[in-house]
């Protein structure tokens, strides 16, 4: 039986952004982060057309700190970027309005945090090739305030009526939603989003700690699986809550920075345990959403 | 025989700021961990009855700064006066009706914040000049080389009893209480050299599960497995000693304010639970 949402009820708007360029500090010019083990480095960071990385590949090994698959959009007005950031949802559907890739369609695959609140979208590698920084790209919105209506305790962020269907959640039967996820990440490896918003942004899985990375299974996610968080409420920002759950789609790859790794869009959460995470292998949004490279 | 620094070594340099005005978000509320709009004090300004020892849980309050918050409003200045200043580094009132005042650094958030005597607070004006003769940039522990000092005075390193234990192989430092890792939060996203990081204290029964609800500004605190030294992050049988500087938070996520002080990746700092263990005490501020 299909899980019941209030969908009809829901409005779909505009939110714009333009393909973002990659972005540095200015003078004096010193281009470095510090790796947790104090080391400078200077990689590709968030930001720009990513053309070699897309959703369904690994989330780690890649010579960069949280790549954003695909292309990544913000727009220059903060307020209205907070519209973009908080409006568009995982699994929107994406056009893009000017340059060479006019009236090409994407879809919304995650949302990067503080320091530069993008939005990421998956475009067919041949599309990227035509696309230009300060392409604008209008996504049509759809999701935000969302219920599951035989599942109130239930809090949905991000996420599209198409993402929720996709999942495939069901009823337990003891009440709970069951959610396929492929991998539950502890609390001690939550990291830098922690105590931010969870209408926007992402929330990073430690990877400094390579031994409890692989203990939880979580050294071979892949950008674009749906995770679980344990005892973490996304309901008002994310924080610590036993017994509470988020759920998410690792949206950004790893970093070599402390309190860093893949990054999660967080597309639910239940503060009283309303969720129970089932794990499933290969649960993916590539897949989900049928993106193609 | 205190623990062997390279205090003799180190630059003392002055930076300023001023006594910052609270400000408050438009529509002024700030959600609570059930989804509850607060308005509530706490950040920037002077705070006239919380002070370092007091709790840092129970005020009907958010963040709040013990003593004086002030910041300094040109930018490069600002990050001056973050990243050289030092806990327990002396602080002068370089204008108004409290000029010539003594105060002593016990903190830093998103402002640094400076606990003077009761009697000084009526006398300080938003915008007085306070000067801070900062110490302690560069510290390292001459015989503990990989262990990361931030922010620690020669004074505070001086103040506190640190035992070199276990033939000289590690040290033993003087805290109130053990922080479990996975309670750690907001401000994992910004460098360990840049203000604090929160304790997670929405599980209230967590908190008084494991009486980190008595916590008390100022007090030193042990983080088990957290590896503080470029950045704040997860690391088994990393070390991390914190120092608490702010109250405690309505918001998820958020908690009393953690910065650390010391921090190795590697076991060699042990620690020994004492009540004693807190600046106010230590620096003999109250």
């Amino acid at each position: 039986m299909n899980i019941r949402t209030n969908k009809d009820k829901l409005i779909a708007v505009s939110v714009m952004g333009q393909i973002a360029s990659p972005g540095f500090p200015g003078l004096p010019a010193v281009p470095y982060q510090l790796t947790s083990e104090g080391v400078p480095f200077l990689w590709p960071t968030f930001g720009g057309i990513v053309y070699n990385v897309s959703v369904g590949d690994s989330a780690y090994g890649w010579l960069a700190d949280c790549i954003h698959p695909g292309v990544s959009i913000k727009l220059s007005d903060e307020n209205g970027n907070r519209g973009l950031n908080i409006l568009a949802c995982v699994g929107n559907t994406a056009i893009v309005m000017t340059g060479e890739a006019k009236g090409t369609r994407g879809v919304v695959t995650g949302k990067s945090g503080r320091f530069s609140e993008h939005v990421i979208i998956h475009f067919e590698k041949p599309i990227r090739e035509k696309m230009a920084i300060g392409d604008k790209i209008v996504v049509k919105s759809f999701g935000v305030g969302i219920d599951l209506l035989d599942h109130m305790d239930v809090k949905i962020k991000s996420c599209s009526p198409e993402l929720i269907e996709g999942l495939e959640v069901t009823t337990a039967p003891d009440g709970k939603l069951n959610v396929p996820v492929v991998r539950v990440v502890p609390s001690h490896l939550v990291g830098a989003g922690a105590g931010l918003t969870s209408e926007g942004g992402s929330l990073h899985i430690q990877s400094t700690d390579k031994a409890a990375l692989a203990e939880s299974g979580l050294d071979t996610l892949k950008l674009g699986d749906v995770v679980a968080i344990e005892d973490t409420d996304s309901s008002w920002n994310h924080g610590y809550l036993r017994g509470a759950v988020a759920i998410g789609v690792v949206g950004q790859g790893d970093s070599p920075r402390s309190g860093y790794g893949p990054g999660v869009t967080v597309i639910m959460t239940s503060a009283s345990g309303g969720i129970n995470p089932v794990l499933t292998e290969g649960v993916n949004i590539k897949d989900i959403f049928g993106l193609k490279n | 025989m205190p623990i062997a620094t390279n205090e003799q070594h180190l630059v003392e340099m002055a930076v300023v700021g001023n006594i910052s005005q609270p400000t408050l978000r438009h529509g002024g509320y700030t959600i609570n961990d059930v989804g509850v709009g607060r308005v509530l004090p706490g950040m920037s300004g002077v705070v006239y009855n919380a002070r370092v020892g007091d709790p840092a849980f129970g005020w009907s309050g958010d963040h709040v700064e013990p003593g004086v918050s002030i910041a300094n409003p040109e930018n490069s200045a600002e990050y001056a006066l973050h990243y050289l200043t030092c806990i327990g580094n002396r602080a002068i009132v370089t204008s108004g009706l409290a000029k010539g005042a003594e105060g002593i650094v016990t903190g830093e958030h998103a402002r640094l914040l400076v606990d003077f005597a009761p009697d000084v607070l009526d006398l300080l004006c938003v915008g007085d000049s306070i000067q801070i003769i900062s110490h302690g940039r560069g510290l390292v522990f001459t015989d503990f080389p990989q262990i990361e000092l931030k922010k620690c005075s020669p004074k505070l390193i001086n103040s506190i009893p640190i035992e070199v234990i276990d033939n000289g192989k590690k040290i033993r430092v003087p805290v109130t209480m053990a922080l479990p890792p996975r309670i750690m939060g907001s401000g994992a996203e910004l460098n360990s050299e840049y203000v604090d990081q929160d304790l997670m204290s929405g599980d209230r029964k967590l908190m008084a599960e494991l009486g980190i609800d008595q916590m008390r500004l100022g007090d030193l605190v042990v983080i088990p497995d957290a590896d503080h030294r470029w950045g704040r992050g997860y690391r088994k049988g990393a070390v991390t000693i914190a120092l608490c500087i702010h109250g405690d938070s309505v918001m998820t996520g958020h908690g009393p304010g953690i910065l650390a002080l010391m921090s190795a990746d590697e076991p060699c700092i042990e620690w020994v639970i004492t009540p004693e263990a807190n600046i106010a005490h230590y620096l003999n501020i109250r």
